[in-house]
């Protein structure tokens, strides 16, 4: 019980950017093992000659091309026969669905949320972000792991020499085919507007409190020539299109400068922050939004809002 | 369609969150944790488009056993038909043995959709959704954002794989859903009619044995470190020069 597997997920033949950052803490982790940092890969046509680990293991079938419920029960029997001591997923959709469902059957202790790793003897321990990002917390997982990381833990790491692959075969696994989770189809939303290419994003969350209140910060960034963007919760409510969320779900933006109003800083709305300068600006001095910002200011978005505005009109003329 | 929602009693982030020792928090006040009010929503949406009915199941400890009734009454006043409120054996961080103790009570329940938040704020160790599936031998799938019903077996989700991509998927029922987000925003109870229903509220109450599972455990809670950052004081028409000043030096304006 020496080895990492990076437990991938495969969107249109593609291995995910998630894994990439998965796959140089996978190194470093089987580096104190002693073990293997494999990549475990199902698909159909997948090109798995650049992924950066020592070994891949590549189920390649067309049942496999896209998700299903016959990925949990193809990654439950190569886990079950590697038996590693560290399984790594994205804390992501399709990562979450396979690698809790390993962890459920195989009885692997499970740390979510993650942001680091390490090995102290025996024992594995995660760091998570919990609690909307406010704390932190250390786990010790007892002789093995699953891991879920959130985006953004790890640097995104490309070439070195290649992996040796290993082509397995569905039928080899002798896997029992399951139906009951089935592909149909993907879905891309209309974009009104593409926000990752924006240079400056105005960018509101749950304090703008009001779908009316979007108007003024619409006024801002007009100003300002930014687009509008927000976090999960005006989403949820309707007051934005999906188009415009950052996050998890969303878009991940690297602007210059990313004016955050009213927005706590959850880390799944972190993971999509890659901006030059983060503002922000919250009533709570506590709110996690401040530890990745520049510049903020503690204080009520509608009693700044007008006065901001007012005075960059009168500069704009 | 036997329809049931479950609904965690989470840590209000509005509040503090005190570290007692190394191992131990208290926090000042508890929550319905948010993307639990989203599954019963959409369990509720389901109810009205394909028939059937919402048992909404809270789950609280000691701690925050009061505090569970409101979202319990809530989710009454949205068109719930039953609310029971579980209380567990004893307070724990460890999901697993919150997922195998509920696993334990619903495997009788014949629901034929259950549904959870993606996540709850405090799931450092495990997800309850897909560990309850697993428990009752159910297919799970998370990220849901609708549902609708192809035939008596299976149901048709859009799941949403980020980035803003989508995927649907056909799910065989029963089943076990991640909700992301409910397909319309959540309904709004005023506060009037939350505390009519409140008062006559029937929350029925059960109480689950908690098994140990010690094979995960907590060494250390802790605030992350507080990088350097710039802080505009002032009144808001200072604040606004100060920020324009910044704007300036970053050259946006």
């Amino acid at each position: 019980m020496k080895d990492v597997v990076v437990l991938t997920e495969v969107i249109e033949n593609k291995v995910q950017d998630i894994d990439f950052e998965l796959f140089g803490k996978a190194k470093e982790l089987a580096g104190v093992t002693g073990g293997d940092a494999i990549a475990l890969v199902m698909g159909e046509g997948v090109n798995v000659d650049d992924l950066p680990c020592d070994t891949v293991y590549y189920v390649e079938d067309a049942k496999l091309s896209d998700f299903s419920s016959l990925h949990n029960k193809v990654a439950l029997k190569l886990i079950d026969d590697i038996k590693p001591k560290i399984v790594m997923a994205g804390n992501t959709s399709l990562g979450t669905d396979m690698a809790v469902y390993v962890a459920a059957a195989l009885e692997y202790p499970i740390a979510s949320l993650c942001s680091n790793v390490s090995i102290e003897g025996d024992n594995i321990i995660a760091t998570s972000v919990a609690y909307g990002g406010k704390l932190l917390v250390d786990t010790e997982l007892e002789e093995k792991g699953v891991i879920l990381v959130n985006r953004g833990s790890f640097p995104m790491e490309t070439g070195g020499s290649p992996a040796e692959v290993k082509k397995i075969g569905l039928d080899e696994l002798g896997v029992e085919i399951d139906e009951s989770i089935q592909f149909m189809n993907y879905i891309r939303p209309e974009e009104d507007v593409d926000i990752s290419k924006f240079d400056i994003l105005v960018s509101v969350g749950r304090g703008i409190d009001g779908e009316e209140n979007i108007e003024e910060a619409k006024e801002l960034a007009e100003i300002l020539g930014a687009e509008i963007s927000a976090s999960r919760p005006v989403i949820d409510s309707g007051w934005l299109p999906k188009s415009r969320q950052v996050g998890r779900s969303g878009k991940t933006v690297s602007p210059k400068l990313y004016l955050a109003l009213g927005i706590s800083g959850a880390s799944e709305h972190l993971e999509g922050v890659k901006a030059k300068n983060v503002i922000a600006i919250n009533t709570d001095p506590d709110a996690p939004i401040f530890r990745v910002s520049r510049v903020g200011a503690v204080i009520d978005i509608f009693e700044l809002l007008p006065e901001l505005i007012e005075k960059l009109e009168e500069i704009k003329g | 369609m036997k329809i049931c929602a479950i609904m965690r009693a989470v840590p209000d982030l509005v509040e503090e969150i005190e570290l007692i020792s190394d191992d131990e928090i208290e926090p000042f006040a508890y929550i319905g944790n948010e993307r639990d009010e989203h599954a019963v929503e959409e369990a509720v949406v389901l109810k009205e488009k394909f028939g059937g009915t919402v048992d909404v199941i809270g789950i609280a400890d000691e701690d925050s056993e009061d505090e569970i009734d409101e979202p319990l009454a809530m989710s009454l006043a949205k068109g719930a038909d039953r609310a029971i409120k579980i209380m567990l054996s004893e307070n724990s961080y460890r999901k697993v043995e919150q997922a195998k103790a509920l696993s334990e009570y619903l495997k009788d329940k014949d629901y034929d959709l259950i549904l959870t938040g993606i996540q709850s704020i405090d799931a450092f160790t495990g997800m309850l959704g897909p560990m309850l599936a697993y428990g009752l031998n159910l297919p799970f799938t998370g990220y849901v954002t609708e549902v609708e019903e192809i035939d008596d077996n299976a149901l048709l989700v859009q799941k949403e794989l980020g980035g803003g991509l989508m995927g649907e998927f056909r799910i065989r029922v029963p089943a076990v859903l991640g909700i992301v987000s409910a397909e319309r925003p959540l309904t709004f109870v005023p506060l009037a009619k939350l505390r009519k229903v409140m008062k006559g509220a029937e929350i029925e109450e059960e109480e689950l044995e908690i098994p140990e599972i010690e094979n995960v455990k907590v060494l250390k809670y802790y605030e992350p470190e507080k990088p350097e950052i710039v802080l505009l004081e002032g009144e808001a028409d200072e604040v606004a020069d100060k920020l324009i000043e910044v704007f300036k030096e970053i050259d946006v304006i």
